[in-house]
């Protein structure tokens, strides 16, 4: 038997985003639920749903009308900016997710930065903000979450990885200069988004813990978050996967309203030291393992351990493989409603 | 006279130039290219790769000294000439399909070439026709496949099931690797063996051709 549920999804997940009171755990995904079930359910299919305002509103709704998460996440991929950079895409296919597939910064002056007009002149960028806007008229009662990419990620898609990464060492300037240009794209963006209609913004940006080290990211990173959090008009989840502990310190400062974190983190560890701050937890279920290898029971047994370490939203933990069941998935909503709250 | 130490220690460093210099100078002095690409290059990255376990270092630190690494291999590719050289094995690598990212794939090919691999490097988001393909006209050892992303890993399963049914899953050994994977995983996945970084790569491809000691030998290796 399930306990009576008086939250709608919205107040639910914001409640829960602020570290307040809730009904049930609130369930969310701040990155994409998006798998090939469900857009054989909803006839929404990739690469067309990253493209079509109405096709990416419909498969992104799947995840609340069919899994009953409590948010609706439009943005499937990370590379919806990267054509407002001048990237060339190869869109993918049901299967596989997008990416660029050039890389057109050399230097920092290379980076143009376009109007909020010019932007929504992009069309993977007017997809992103008309789908919140369907979204929003027909589910106002759901929380819905916007995504952008930070300076960083925006550096790897304009400069390449590879070559943006050692510039971290060979040209620290010339990665400082990018980074502060690339952060208005991030703001604009993400203030584009919340006037659609998002409740919140996820904010990947990956500088992650298998990449760089902390210090980088306390030089590069840690003054350009602490700005941008000022600048965005609704609360702001950071996402960054891999192990993140060896930076929670710095993220603890940052002031991002809650922490979207990968499984490869100690939890325990990581709520010892972001408990301290005003930045709650998201998150907890392994994706290769659990999500998608697992079994609804698997699913439920780190749903009750990630609440038990004091984590407020559960998640996946990342984008999920395509492959993943919806059985799965529709596991860490029954975990949330059997498990107790306010204990 | 050069000594190996300043060579590994400005690889370590990344400063590439340097490497070269040091490197092309070593050689005028009489020293073999197969003592200064082990007890100088690989040595250095050898360390490299150590304080990249311990998280001493990140992956920009690891590029920096892969490409000072390639710029000293290079530098000692004319004194190779004329000399037998046989590779430790041939080895065809890729990331697998929907994944474009290939900073590990490339580290592994980089330090693969540098111990004596001969490696077919397919590129980036590999349908599993042309890894096939590839089997066919190579005939590798090894054929190595990486994916950074949760959402293509499930490729490796899927590849190494379409080599068994094209017949050709004994005649290879299949390494996979990446950020999301673990050993685990790429057993499961059907997998001969999980390189977790370009350094275990290379320990790991050894291992899967017998040949571990080989590159420390006196033989000459293919560079």
């Amino acid at each position: 038997m399930y306990r009576e549920e008086w939250m709608t999804p919205k107040r639910r997940f914001l409640s829960g985003l602020f570290g307040g009171k809730v009904d049930r755990i609130p369930v969310g995904n701040p990155t994409s639920v998006a798998t090939v079930e469900l857009m054989e359910e909803t006839g929404a299919f990739f690469p067309e749903a990253h493209l079509d305002a109405k096709k990416m509103a419909t498969l992104a709704a799947a995840g609340h009308e069919i899994l009953g998460f409590d948010t609706i996440m439009p943005y499937f991929s990370v590379q919806n900016e990267a054509p407002a950079l001048g990237c060339e895409m190869d869109w993918g296919d049901k299967e596989t997710m997008p990416d660029c597939t050039t890389h057109p910064y050399k230097e920092a002056e290379d980076i143009q930065i376009p109007t909020e007009e010019e932007l929504l002149k992009v069309q993977s960028i007017r997809t992103v903000v008309d789908a919140i806007k369907i979204l929003r008229e027909k589910y106002p009662t759901v929380a819905i979450i916007g995504k952008v990419m930070g300076p960083w990620t925006l550096a790897y898609h304009g400069f390449g990885v590879q070559n943006f990464l050692m510039d971290t060492i060979l040209n620290p300037e010339r990665v400082r200069k990018s980074l502060g240009k690339l952060q208005e794209i991030s703001v604009m963006f993400a203030n584009l988004q919340v006037r659609a209609g998002a409740d919140a913004i996820s904010f990947p940006d990956h500088a992650t813990g298998d990449l760089v080290s902390p210090e980088m990211y306390r030089d590069f990173l840690v003054p350009l978050h602490k700005k941008i959090v000022t600048r965005i008009g609704a609360p702001i989840i950071l996402h960054i996967c891999g192990n993140t502990l060896n930076r929670a310190y710095l993220i603890a400062q940052e002031h991002f309203d809650c922490f979207h974190y990968d499984t490869k983190t100690d939890v325990v560890e990581l709520k010892k030291v972001l408990g301290k701050s005003t930045t709650t937890l998201i998150g907890g279920i392994n994706n290769p393992e659990v999500l998608l290898f697992g079994t609804p029971e698997d699913v439920k047994k780190q749903s009750h351990f990630t609440v038990k370490a004091g984590v407020e939203i559960l998640a996946p933990e990342c984008a999920i493989p395509l492959r993943t069941p919806n059985k799965n998935l529709k596991g860490i909503v029954e975990a949330a409603k059997e498990i107790p709250v306010g204990q | 006279m050069v000594e190996m130490k300043e060579i590994s220690e400005a690889l370590m460093k990344g400063d590439a130039e340097k490497v070269k210099f040091l490197t092309e100078k070593k050689l005028s002095e009489g020293t073999s290219p197969l003592e200064i690409l082990n007890n100088a290059l690989i040595a250095g990255m050898t360390e490299v790769g150590k304080k990249f376990k311990t998280l001493e270092i990140f992956v920009p630190e690891v590029l920096v000294a892969a490409r000072a690494m390639s710029w000293g291999v290079e530098a000692l590719k004319p004194a190779w000439k004329g000399r037998d050289v046989k590779p430790l094995g041939t080895v065809v690598i890729g990331t697998v399909k929907g994944d474009l990212h290939n900073i590990g794939k490339n580290l592994v090919v980089m330090m693969m070439e540098g111990t004596g691999f001969k490696v077919i490097d397919l590129g980036i988001n590999i349908p599993v026709e042309k890894f096939i393909q590839a089997i066919k006209e190579y005939q590798p050892d090894i054929v190595g496949m990486s994916s950074l992303l949760t959402t293509t890993m499930g490729e490796f399963k899927k590849n190494i099931e379409a080599f068994k049914n094209a017949g050709l899953r004994e005649k290879i050994k299949v390494m996979v690797g990446g950020a999301p994977v673990n050993e685990k995983y790429a057993l499961n996945s059907g997998a001969d063996a999980y390189g977790g970084d370009a350094i275990d790569a290379v320990e790991k491809a050894k291992e899967l051709i017998g040949q571990v000691k080989l590159a420390l030998s006196d033989e000459p290796l293919g560079v």
